[in-house]
């Protein structure tokens, strides 16, 4: 049984938690977040014939309030970059934390979310801004919490990722 | 020999710099001729040499090369010279002592991981034998004299008719380990996990997961230094152990009370997984199923220990121990409190009696002593000791007499030395004895002279009229003592001629009722009745009274209160004189009188 710790890093409120909970069934519950500042989840993938349990580490959002603590990304095997697709300057943001944990973990697999892609009216990012990022090789997915859409394929992408390294 | 077309041959050369030999080059000078030759020559004889030596050079000034080279042979070189002397190890000593301070100071984290597994046993052991031997002559001594717990246990067993062990069981279930986790350090992932009992467990990943963060939380919260971390949580029954090694750390939940010996049985754990097992747990990349080997480990710390009967004990004679003492403390300062209280009474009490003077007084460790002046007047202190039930035994008195100046001892002092008679009355105020009344002449003399000696007084003033009314009733009771009233033979009737002496009599006795009662005194006047010697003695008796009585009806007919009169009768008992002729019986047959003074009652005057 292979594991592999990942974290969620991202801004407040940009749906980091909503990913999780769509994504798995938690058994702790957000007060965590808040408190202790991580909350842990468990999500088991399978790709091909090979298993993936994924801890999933959601982080508390970097905010005014509280910074996010790198000693919780200490570990991870890789992790999601979210950030909301309605509000550029959260990607902005997960640009910097993105280096910000580069710095503490090196170059391990990651994957960028752009999530809230339900509400394509309200969308700040240009298309170009996407393929400028694709284009340094990563990979960028849009997601939605709400209707699912896209939240599977990115956790997979990651796991994928995580069995390549 | 050398072929003479070597000359032009081509030959390597050291450096590029040195110049070709051209074949058809003339000959001009003798000199470079010779040089030529010579160098020719060298070049004949030393060519494979020098090409060696050039290759040696190279060799030499490559340094990767050379290290490579001395790495090749530097294992069976240490080997060879280790084996032979301890020169070697003499040489690298310093060396290896150096790089280990380097080491140290640069990130002392290595050298603790590398050691970890070695120096918890190390620590506990001698920590442990240390303890262990000063422990067992204690706890031998202890648990053959006492097994008090024991003794209950078995009562309580044939009371609920159960078997001991049953009994022994239920009261000695000390703690349950519930579940073990074996948890990668760094990743927080979970490697292993156990678990005792069917009791309902939270998927172990994330809480793996989620105690690594609590960790964490921990860690960075209270500014914790690098090797501090959180080590125990509890949960009413519950605690949780954690315990850190380098790479991963073993977490216990455990109901229950859970000794400290049993945190020494995790340490031993997890050092014993990071000794065998350390290179999976640094190379450990996310996948757990190698760490099931860590299985029978993780068991080791699954336990339930009941306390073994054999052990308890050991701490129930402490307890009995502890117990006794601390009630031996609480009644030892409960008496010493009391008799102290006591104490202080004693003193309280000796310091407010007149004529007792405390000194010095001393309470060390339930003994007592007291010293001081005491008047011989003063009340006895054994007496007072007695009545605050303070133990004689344990109090050393030391009193020296002395003279209280305190007005009632001096006064008491004074009516011990003068006597006063009952119409003197003493007084004693401000260094003055007055005594105020009347006193025959002798006793105004003798007190005059005595006065002057008694302690505290300072003066002596002199109130008392010398009592003529004393020296009268005294005078006038001889008189009337001497007075007999004589009778007929076997009758009551006074002979002829008695009534003067009976006249002389009632005036006598009234003059001394005077007398008395100027004294503040009362007279009683006994009247004897006699008979001469013929005739029973039952007889005589009778008629003893009746004549004793006939006198006190007289008298009572002259006025003389009844109550101050009685008739007795002595029968021949007092015989005047020894009855030899017949006015000798004459004599016998008689009436006499006794005179008693007595202080006056109150309200109750005595009518002449």
């Amino acid at each position: 049984m292979i594991q592999k710790k990942v974290c969620m890093i991202g801004s407040f409120a940009v749906g980091k938690t909503s990913l999780v909970a769509r994504f798995v069934k938690s058994i702790f519950s957000e007060k965590y977040l808040t408190t202790v500042g991580a909350k842990i989840d468990k999500k088991i993938v399978r790709l091909g014939n090979q298993e993936l349990t994924l801890i999933l580490w959601d982080l508390h959002g970097d905010d005014e309030f509280q910074k996010v603590r790198t000693s919780y990304l200490q570990g991870s095997a890789g992790y999601l970059l979210v950030a909301d697709g309605t509000r550029r300057v959260t990607l902005d943001k997960a640009l910097l934390l993105q280096k910000e944990a580069e710095e503490v973990l090196g170059k391990i697999p990651f994957v960028l979310t752009l999530n809230k892609s339900d509400l394509a009216r309200e969308w700040e990012i240009s298309e170009g801004t996407i393929e400028q990022l694709e284009g340094y090789g990563w990979i960028v997915i849009r997601t939605s919490a709400k209707d699912g859409q896209g939240v599977e394929e990115a956790f997979l992408s990651l796991a994928g990722k995580l069995l390549e390294g | 020999m050398v072929p003479k077309a070597q000359p032009e041959q081509e030959h390597p050369q050291v450096t590029s710099a040195s110049p070709l030999r051209v074949p058809d080059e003339p000959v001009e000078k003798m000199e470079s001729v010779e040089s030529d030759g010579l160098t020719e020559l060298r070049n004949l004889l030393l060519a494979p040499e020098q090409a060696q030596l050039a290759k040696l050079q190279e060799r030499l000034n490559e340094t990767e090369f050379r290290a490579e080279e001395v790495g090749q042979v530097l294992p069976e070189a240490i080997r060879l010279a280790s084996s032979r002397n301890r020169e070697l190890s003499t040489a690298l000593t310093p060396v290896v002592e150096e790089g280990i301070q380097a080491s140290v100071k640069r990130d002392p984290k290595i050298l603790v991981n590398a050691i970890f597994p070695l120096l918890g046993p190390a620590i506990r052991k001698a920590i442990a034998a240390t303890l262990g031997t000063m422990i067992q002559s204690l706890n031998q001594t202890l648990e053959e004299s006492f097994s008090i717990q024991g003794l209950k246990w078995r009562i309580e067993a044939f009371r609920a008719g159960k078997s001991f062990a049953e009994v022994v069981l239920l009261h000695t279930l000390l703690y349950r380990v519930e579940q073990v986790l074996l948890i990668h350090k760094k990743t927080g992932l979970l490697l292993q996990h156990v678990v005792n009992t069917a009791v309902p467990v939270q998927d172990a990943d994330m809480v793996s997961g989620m105690l690594t963060a609590i960790q964490d939380f921990v860690h960075d919260s209270f500014n914790l230094k690098k090797e501090e971390a959180l080590e125990t949580m509890q949960v009413g029954e519950l605690t949780v152990w954690i315990e850190p090694g380098p790479e991963a750390v073993l977490v216990g939940v455990i109901r229950g009370n859970a000794p400290y010996q049993l945190r020494s049985i995790f340490q031993e754990t997890i050092e014993s997984i990071h000794r065998q097992h350390g290179s999976l747990l640094t190379s450990f990349q996310g996948n757990s199923a190698a760490f099931e080997i860590c299985r029978p480990d993780l068991e080791s710390c699954l336990q339930v220990q009941y306390a073994s009967h054999r052990k308890k004990p050991t701490f129930v004679p402490l307890l009995v121990i502890a117990g006794l003492m601390l009630g031996a403390v609480g009644l030892w300062s409960f008496l010493s409190a009391r008799s102290h209280q006591r104490w202080r009474l004693y003193l309280e009490r000796l310091r407010a009696e007149p004529g007792l003077l405390v000194v010095a007084a001393e309470e060390s460790w339930g003994k007592y002593s007291v010293s001081g002046l005491r008047d011989p007047l003063a009340v006895d202190p054994s007496k007072l000791l007695k009545e605050t039930n303070i133990d004689a035994a344990q109090v050393i008195s030391r009193w020296q007499p002395f003279q209280s100046a305190v007005p009632q001892f001096v006064l008491a002092r004074a009516k011990s030395l003068l006597n006063p008679p009952g119409t003197v009355t003493l007084q004693f105020e401000n260094g003055i004895l007055r005594a105020v009344g009347a006193a025959p002449q002798e006793w105004i003399t003798e007190s005059r002279r005595l006065a002057p000696f008694i302690s505290g007084v300072a003066q002596f003033q002199h109130h008392v009229s010398v009592d003529s009314d004393v020296s009268q009733t005294q005078s006038l009771k001889k008189q009337i003592e001497k007075q007999a009233v004589h009778f007929v033979e076997g009758g009551s009737q006074f002979v002829p001629n008695e009534e003067e002496i009976l006249q002389t009599l009632v005036e006598e006795v009234r003059r001394m009722q005077k007398a008395a009662r100027s004294l503040k005194q009362t007279l009683h006047l006994e009247i004897r009745g006699h008979t001469d010697g013929s005739g029973s003695e039952q007889m005589n008796r009778r008629l003893g009274q009746r004549r004793a009585d006939r006198v006190l009806q007289f008298l009572v007919s002259r006025g003389f209160e009844r109550a101050q009169l009685a008739a007795v009768s002595t029968g021949t008992n007092e015989p005047a004189t020894r009855e030899i002729t017949e006015s000798d019986r004459a004599l016998n047959r008689r009436v006499t009188f006794h005179v008693t003074l007595m202080a006056k009652a109150e309200g109750r005057g005595s009518r002449p």
